[in-house]
């Protein structure tokens, strides 16, 4: 088993930008694992996990000279609110993440800003290892945010892909 | 005998250019079409102003070609000029392609010497959304007269 | 990820061939302003460029410079750039059909002829052993053929050096390099920085504008060298956990994910 899981977050922004939606074809997630990861190249992967891997996630854009970022990642929890119906399978996004994803694992946002004061995602390294007490068989959905350069419609997010303990 | 610059001898009959840079990723980001759009003339040494702002005044005469065009910041991300609206007693925009593409560009001739400046409304397509983009700034055509010798 | 960054000088070329200089005649762009670059538009840019690196002190994000110059009153940079080329042929072929078939017909007049002298245009030379654009016929701003040396589309200038403190002083490794671009094809100018020097370094870009001068009677294209400043602004800063804000740690996973 590898040490490690790449996931790539391959976005086209401009697509993204102008739809306002990381659907439509506009994102699309690959995995390198080899225990049977699921919807690969497409908003709903799931991720086959063991217990000790390191996953990281790297957002490469299609386009070289536009700026694509990971804003946050936030497991989504079933406990200890059910969510709603309609939230447990929401539509397609639309709105700015600016509020934390519903039942969320609470997260207080790691500061990003550089040493010119700029917001700078690009310091971010998203990776962590695969908890032993996670279960196994059960997707754990997250809510991956991205941001597309900056201002109010350069936030969008999915809540659509998933971790798998095989 | 050193080569002699015909251009000065003549008239010159290239248009008055006005070239509008647009940072569409920043524009669709930000929905602020303003504070990415830069514009700029080629008669700044008649006296044309606001260069680099969305509130270029162009300084311009009767007879005068102008020709409107566009450079995206972000060289693969469509950006195209629309609609250029203004007082048609003034001019009268119509586009055109460069044979043989189908980038755009728009041109008009200046119908009037004009007393004071006549504001004008640009409107852009930025990546594939269907709704144009306008900024709020209006750029002008101004007279030669119209305004006192400034400089940027 | 870090985006490359596009530098593009937008150049006044008429002003600048008439005054002999760019100063005031060069307008600068990057796609940096949300991450501090400054004077995004203006003849002063400064471009920020944001480097980081790993807790062990290596480099991280490999940040990289392109430079592309335009001609302002130019046929724009998304035009093709062999486009010029094109049109001229294509011009040419539409002359040639034109003439094959006025030879077919009983005479032939002088208003035919005259009219097909127009298309043909005219050329420009290079002057003999000096650098310059190859020969080549005139079109205008617009794309069509012109016979005006006062009408010509300025051809884009281009980039023959980068120099300066910041290449001296080895912030930035300047390099021509071929592009399988479809719109900035053929050469361009490209840098790797070192960001591991936080500070304000200047540089220069020397260019080569194109002028038509007419000598003997033909119209010949003249290349002046002139050369415009900028500056380069790197700061550096640690890559950090997106998680824990520090180092690795273990995923924050729910008690019970959610359903679905």
């Amino acid at each position: 088993m590898k040490d490690r899981i790449s996931i790539v977050v391959m976005v086209d922004a401009v697509g993204a930008l102008s739809d306002r939606t990381l659907h439509n074809g506009n994102l699309s997630l690959v995995d390198d694992s080899s225990a049977g990861s699921k919807h690969q190249g497409t908003p709903d992967l799931v991720t086959a996990v063991v217990p000790g891997q390191v996953v990281q996630w790297t957002p490469i854009h299609v386009d070289v000279q536009t700026p694509v970022e990971i804003q946050a990642i936030e497991f989504l929890s079933g406990a200890p609110v059910p969510l709603p119906a309609d939230q447990a399978a929401p539509p397609a996004p639309v709105e700015p993440s600016a509020v934390p994803a519903p039942g969320a694992v609470p997260w207080t946002g790691v500061d990003a800003t550089d040493s010119n004061g700029h917001e700078n995602l690009d310091l971010l390294v998203w990776e962590g290892v695969v908890p032993y007490d996670m279960t196994p068989g059960v997707p754990y959905r997250y809510r991956l945010s991205l941001k597309l350069h900056e201002g109010p419609n350069s936030v969008l997010h999915i809540d659509s892909p998933a971790l798998l303990r095989v | 005998m050193p080569p002699k610059n015909r251009q000065s001898e003549r008239r010159p009959t290239r248009p008055v250019t006005i070239t509008a840079v647009v940072d569409p990723v920043a524009a669709l980001a930000s929905e602020n079409l303003d504070d990415n759009l830069y514009l700029y003339d080629t008669n700044r040494a008649a006296g044309s102003t606001g260069f680099g702002t969305p509130a270029l005044h162009s300084r311009v005469r009767k007879g005068d070609t102008l020709l409107w065009n566009v450079i995206p910041l972000e060289c693969e991300t469509y950006v195209a000029l629309t609609d250029i609206e203004i007082d048609p007693r003034i001019a009268e925009p119509t586009r055109k392609v460069y044979p043989g593409t189908d980038i755009a560009f728009w041109t008009a001739e200046v119908k009037q010497d004009l007393t004071e400046p006549v504001p004008y409304r640009l409107s852009f397509l930025l990546g594939t959304v269907s709704t144009p983009f306008t900024p709020t700034a209006r750029p002008a055509l101004a007279g030669p007269a119209a305004e006192g010798k400034e400089g940027r | 990820m870090a985006q490359q960054h596009g530098i593009i000088v937008l150049f006044d070329v008429e002003n600048a061939l008439r005054t002999r200089s760019l100063d005031g005649n060069t307008y600068w762009f990057d796609n940096m302003k949300f991450l501090g670059s400054a004077g995004v538009g203006t003849e002063n840019l400064v471009t920020i460029v944001p480097g980081t690196y790993f807790l062990d002190g290596s480099q991280a994000t490999e940040q990289v410079l392109n430079w592309l110059p335009a001609a302002l009153g130019s046929i724009p940079p998304t035009v093709p750039r062999n486009y010029l080329a094109e049109q001229e042929r294509a011009d040419d072929r539409r002359t040639l059909e034109e003439l094959a078939a006025l030879s077919g017909e009983s005479g032939v007049s002088t208003t035919d002829l005259k009219r097909l002298q127009r298309r043909i245009g005219k050329h420009a030379r290079k002057p003999g052993g000096g650098r310059g654009l190859t020969e080549a016929k005139l079109l205008d701003v617009t794309g069509k053929t012109t016979s005006s040396a006062g009408a010509y589309n300025y051809p884009a200038p281009v980039i023959t050096d980068i120099t300066g403190p910041a290449v001296t002083e080895k912030i930035i490794y300047p390099a021509q390099y071929g592009s399988p671009d479809m719109i900035y094809d053929g050469w361009y100018w490209a840098a790797t920085v070192d960001t591991s020097r936080p500070g304000v370094y200047p540089y220069t870009v020397h260019v080569q504008l194109h002028e038509l001068v007419e000598r003997n009677d033909e119209l010949i294209w003249e290349s002046v060298d002139l050369a415009c400043e900028s500056s380069l602004k790197i700061i550096s800063d640690p890559k950090r956990n997106g998680f824990t804000g520090a180092g690795l740690g273990v995923l924050p996973l729910p008690p019970v994910p959610a359903a679905g």
